[in-house]
Order: structure tokens, then sequence, then C-alpha cells
């Protein structure tokens, strides 16, 4: 197989990078917000909030999130009322069931980086903004929120990488994604070494542009720090 | 001194015919095994369908055991190029572009294509000449199997029409019924018994006539094997001309179907 049939492929896998940072993009806001609303259910210190978090927590941790997508999008259907809801316009779409299949998965893992950075804050601080008068839900969104954002950073930027990868997962399910596309030109051209070493390369580019911006973040969020 | 040399002669052959049964002991043979009434397993765990009886009555004819292996449809022809089989049997089309690739013998059933979608849709996708009409299929989704000829057909002649990839024909059955694609291309006679004449009934039905281009679909169905193997690949093309002309190959169809899916020309050459 010659050099200009592998481009030919980088090229054409390439038409599948707006797919794959789509599901990033999108899965990495929407599980971002459900970390937070966990890990705030966590903390609050009430057993009726805090259990319903951790069980989550258990359920999405502890399966395998292929089939998490597969339970979304072939189990999920089989039941009318499924089909009949508002909630079948996201579900019909493959795009949308690997949206709220990563989501629902990314959003446990990234709650339990944020929880550790929030434990890490020191307690100190949290007493001398007491000691001022200042609120709970204030201190928790001026004191401890940039603090233990600074202090997940790192953790989060490997969950981001870690879900870049898990968007080839999406390829199971009829979604065009840069994986999708490898698989159907090894398909067409019976070349899975070539085609399939191309696309690795491919995410280990974009997985290094990731984790640059990220260690660029961490020393601008760190300009203070620094001694 | 005769003597002597009629036993080195003797040793000679021995050798030779021990060496010709260890290489014809048993072939593999690669097939997806999920692909009823082709290739599938019964509930009994037992192999069956057309591909499998066919398999067997070359095996017989050549006087060599298969041995079958069950293999995804996309990896198919990576896996026979891998060694991991020695043939294919597996519903698998004879293209030019798979010939590229790996050898094929001559044809053992036909190969057509069809569309399934539900009843009543009336979307006219094809003229009086059973050409389609590009126009009438916009904003339809349609599932085919990557890797599949039908998926090679879409490409060529209806370039625009949005495309879902399966992996498998099941997925595929699946999102036919969850209306997540509106209308899936495959094998009629497979439609027919597993769906159509089943769970499908009364709700689904052919959208297209049956649609017959050798460029796309192949001369037919053929066992594929590596390069390199002519001697093997012209006994089994024997082989099924043999079970072409005793009839065997109506036989194994009339078993599924109310017609034959082979062609009596194939028997000549």
């Amino acid at each position: 197989m010659s050099v200009g049939i592998i481009m030919d492929a980088i090229l054409r896998m390439l038409h599948g990078i707006g797919i794959t940072f789509g599901l990033l993009g999108l899965s990495l806001a929407i599980g971002s917000i459900i970390a937070v609303l966990l890990l705030l259910m966590r903390i609050s210190g009430r057993w009726w909030l805090s259990w319903p978090a951790q069980l989550y927590f258990y359920i999405f941790r502890g399966t395998p999130i292929l089939v998490q997508i597969f339970i979304i999008y072939y189990g999920l259907p089989q039941f009318d009322w499924i089909r009949d809801s508002m909630f079948w316009s996201v579900l019909r779409d493959p795009f949308g069931c690997a949206i709220v299949a990563l989501s629902l998965n990314v959003g446990a893992y990234v709650s339990e980086i944020f929880r550790g950075g929030v434990l890490s804050v020191d307690k100190g601080l949290l007493e001398a903004g007491a000691a001022l008068g200042i609120s709970t839900p204030q201190r928790f969104i001026y004191i401890t929120a940039p603090l233990a954002i600074r202090i997940s950073l790192p953790a989060y930027g490997n969950e981001i990488i870690s879900l870049l990868k898990s968007t080839a997962l999406a390829s199971t399910i009829t979604l065009a994604d840069m994986t999708g596309i490898a698989r159907t030109i090894v398909a067409e051209t019976f070349a899975p070494y070539q085609i399939f070493i191309s696309l690795a390369l491919i995410y280990v580019t974009f997985t290094w542009i990731i984790q640059r911006t990220i260690r660029w973040t961490e020393g601008y969020l760190g300009r203070f720090t620094i001694r | 001194m005769k003597n002597w040399k009629v036993s080195v002669l003797g040793l000679v052959a021995t050798a030779l015919l021990g060496m010709n049964v260890a290489v014809a002991e048993t072939l593999r043979v690669g097939m997806e095994c999920t692909y009823a009434p082709f290739n599938y397993k019964t509930s009994e765990g037992e192999l069956a369908g057309y591909d499998v009886d066919v398999a067997k009555g070359v095996s017989e004819i050549i006087g060599v055991d298969f041995e079958y292996v069950c293999q995804e449809w996309d990896g198919m022809i990576p896996a026979l190029l891998a060694n991991k089989f020695d043939l294919i049997i597996a519903s698998m089309s004879i293209t030019e572009k798979r010939m590229e690739q790996i050898d094929f013998s001559s044809p053992y059933r036909v190969s057509i294509g069809r569309l399934v979608g539900p009843v009543g849709k009336n979307w006219n996708l094809f003229d009086a000449d059973d050409h389609p009409i590009a126009g009438n299929f916009k904003g339809l989704r349609v599932g085919v199997e990557r890797a599949s000829t039908y998926f090679e057909w879409f490409k060529a002649n209806l370039p625009d029409v949005e495309l879902a990839l399966y992996d498998g024909n099941e997925p595929m059955y699946l999102d036919l019924k969850n209306g997540r694609v509106d209308m899936i291309m495959t094998n009629p006679m497979k439609a027919h018994l597993s769906f159509l004449s089943g769970d499908g009934k009364g709700k689904y039905e052919f959208v297209s006539p049956a649609i017959n281009e050798p460029k796309y679909f192949g001369p037919g169905v053929g066992v594929g094997l590596r390069k390199g193997n002519d001697e093997l690949r012209d006994k089994i093309s024997a082989a099924l001309r043999q079970l072409n002309r005793e009839g065997k190959l109506e036989e194994y169809a009339l078993k599924i179907f109310p017609f034959p899916i082979h062609d009596d020309a194939w028997a000549q050459e």
C-alpha cells in the first residue's frame, strides 16, 4: 500500500474530526455539570442527597462504558414508553445516545476529581472566611472553588484525554467519527495495519495538543503560587 | 540390488503419501455464524444454513474435513489473510475489489440486493426501469452493513443518501424496528425469511425491486481463499459444479426457499 493511499485515508479520517470533538466537547460540558451537582450532593452532609450520589458513582464507575452505550442505544428503545416520550428525539439519534452515555459516565469520574480538590482545600482558609462573616455558599464559591479547580486540573486533564479515546466507542453505534471512518476504510481496503496505525497517530497528536493546553492552563492558574 | 531400490522407492512413496494425508487433513472455514439462513447456529448450537450445506457437500467431494471458525463480517478478509482460517464460505459476493486481495472459487449462489422499509410509505424510490430516483431518497436514512456490496452500490449510485453503517445484520434490523433508520438494504432471501415472514410481517415490506447489478454485487457468491492456492481453488470449483449438476444446490436452497438461488449455467465451464 502506497503512501498516497495512507494520506488519502488520513484526510478521510479527519472528516470525522467534527463528530469526535463534538462528542468530546458536549459530553465534557454536560458531564462537568453533572459532576458539580453530584459533588454538591455528596458534600451536602445530608444522607438523602449523599447516598443517591454515591449509588450513581458506583453504577457508572463499576460498568464498562461500552456496556453503558449498548444499554442506552439498543436497550432503551425496547420500551414503548421511551419511544413515545420526549427523550426519543435525543435517543433516536446515535449522536444523542453517545452524548448521553459519555456525559453520564464522565460525570461520575469528574465528580470524584472535584471532590478530591474540594477536600484538599486548607480548613484554616474556610475558618478565616467564617471569622470574617462570609456565608457558607459564598465561602464555597469564592474560597473553595478557585483553589479546588486549580488542584483538580491535572486529574481533570487526564479525564479529558481518556474521554477523547472513549469517543472511539461511538463508532460501534453507527457514528462516523474518526474511528468509524477508519473502520470503513479498512473494510474497503483490507489494510487494517496501515490504516489503524495512521489513526493512532492522529489520536496521539490530538492528545498531545490537549496535554499541552492543560499544562499551559495549569501554569496560568498557578502563576501566583510560583516562588 | 533390485530389492534395495524397491524398498527405497517404497519408503519415498510412503513418505509422500503420508505428507499428502497430513496436508489434506482438515481445512478451517471462516463464516459469521449469525447470518441466517445461510450460516447460523441453531438453538442446539449446531451450525446450519445454505453455506454450511455447501461447505459439507464440498468437504465430502474433495475428501477433506472442515473445521468452522466464527468471525465478524468486517474482519473476514483480514482474518483469512492473517491465516486464522483457510477458506471463507460466508455468502461472500465475488467482487473485483476483493479479488485484488483474495481468490474466489466459481459461484454457488446469486447475489442481489433489495430495500426493506415500513409498509405504505409510497416513497416512489425507483422509476419504471428500476433505476433509483436520487431526489426521492432525500431526508431518508438507510442502514447497510459496513463493507458490504450494498454499501458500494449506494456510494456509486446514490452518493448523497445518508447511510448508517452496521457491523452486523441484527443491530440493523433492531434500528429499523426502532425507527432509527427509514429502510435497510439487504439480501432479499434473508430478509424474507428472518424478518418479513416473521417479526416484521404486515409492518414491513420490500420498498424496491430486486437490484441485480453484477458490477457491484458481482457474479455471485463464491468460496474465498488466499492467493496462490490454485490447486485447492480448482478442486473446490469442480466440487461446486458437481453439486450444481447433481441438483444438490437446488436441494439445499429448497430446504429454505420456495425457489432455487443458483444459476444452472455455472455447472458448465
